[in-house]
């Protein structure tokens, strides 16, 4: 059963893989990182039961955190070419427009 | 208060689990995956997502740079002085088994000290990097984007 699984989460991840390199927009590719991170955390949570080491489950747990992180970090990069802008700042910018 | 109100409500929740599961990766290091440079790495993981979901300046307010110019050298020193322990009380650098009495006891203390000073030393100076280059660049105008 975890073989099949393991299966169906890398066919996935060759959807997704796909996605990030054909894009077309920049927000399709951070989608599809975003995506490939959660695979990765389903995979290794597979393959720790796969090969019998459920302590994988903390990898897997810390590779969904840093995938999160990552995720709003870049995002607040593109959005504003800043990655220290404070709260007040992006108020001030999104009042503007 | 009224942009991005989702991220600031699931980072204000997510933090705390963050740093704790940091201190589990640090004392739970001997046992499972984890230990002084990992334990590090997420403990700062969860002062840049402060950063980054409330800015730079709130952030230098929960940890000064001045702390962080202290922080870095204290986990090296933390560690040098445990190797340096070693020697004061008979045995060869970084020797743990003369740490305690009994020699498994002092393994145990002289892991857990030496992961700790890593554990400091890593976090501060993640939190540094990201620094270095958060404050770099003029934000993008309103035009150019």
């Amino acid at each position: 059963m975890f073989i099949g699984a393991t299966t169906a989460v890398l066919v996935a991840m060759t959807l997704v893989l796909y996605r990030a390199f054909a894009g077309p927009t920049l927000f399709d590719r951070v989608l599809s990182a975003n995506s490939f991170g959660t695979k990765i955390v389903l995979l290794i949570g597979l393959l720790g039961f796969l090969t019998d080491r459920p302590e994988f489950l903390d990898i897997a747990l810390l590779y969904a955190l840093v995938n999160f992180i990552g995720t709003i970090a870049i995002l607040k990069f593109f959005r504003y070419r800043n990655m220290g802008l404070s709260s007040d700042e992006i108020a001030s910018r999104e009042d503007e427009g | 208060m009224r942009h991005h109100l989702i991220l600031r409500v699931v980072s204000k929740m997510l933090i705390p689990f963050i740093l704790l599961f940091g201190l589990y990766v640090q004392f739970h290091g001997d046992f499972g995956p984890g230990g002084g440079f990992q334990a590090g790495v997420i403990f700062a993981a969860a002062f840049i997502l402060y950063a980054l979901v409330f800015g730079d300046d709130q952030a230098r307010k929960v940890i000064p740079d001045k702390a962080l110019i202290l922080l870095v050298p204290m986990g090296l020193l933390i560690y040098a002085l445990t190797g340096f322990a070693g020697i004061l009380l008979g045995g060869k650098f970084l020797d743990y088994d003369v740490l305690s009495s009994d020699p498994t006891q002092g393994q145990h203390l002289g892991i857990l000290v030496i992961e700790l000073g890593v554990g400091i030393t890593v976090a501060a100076v993640m939190i540094s990097i990201f620094r270095a280059y958060a404050g770099r660049t003029k934000a993008i105008d309103k035009e150019d984007w």
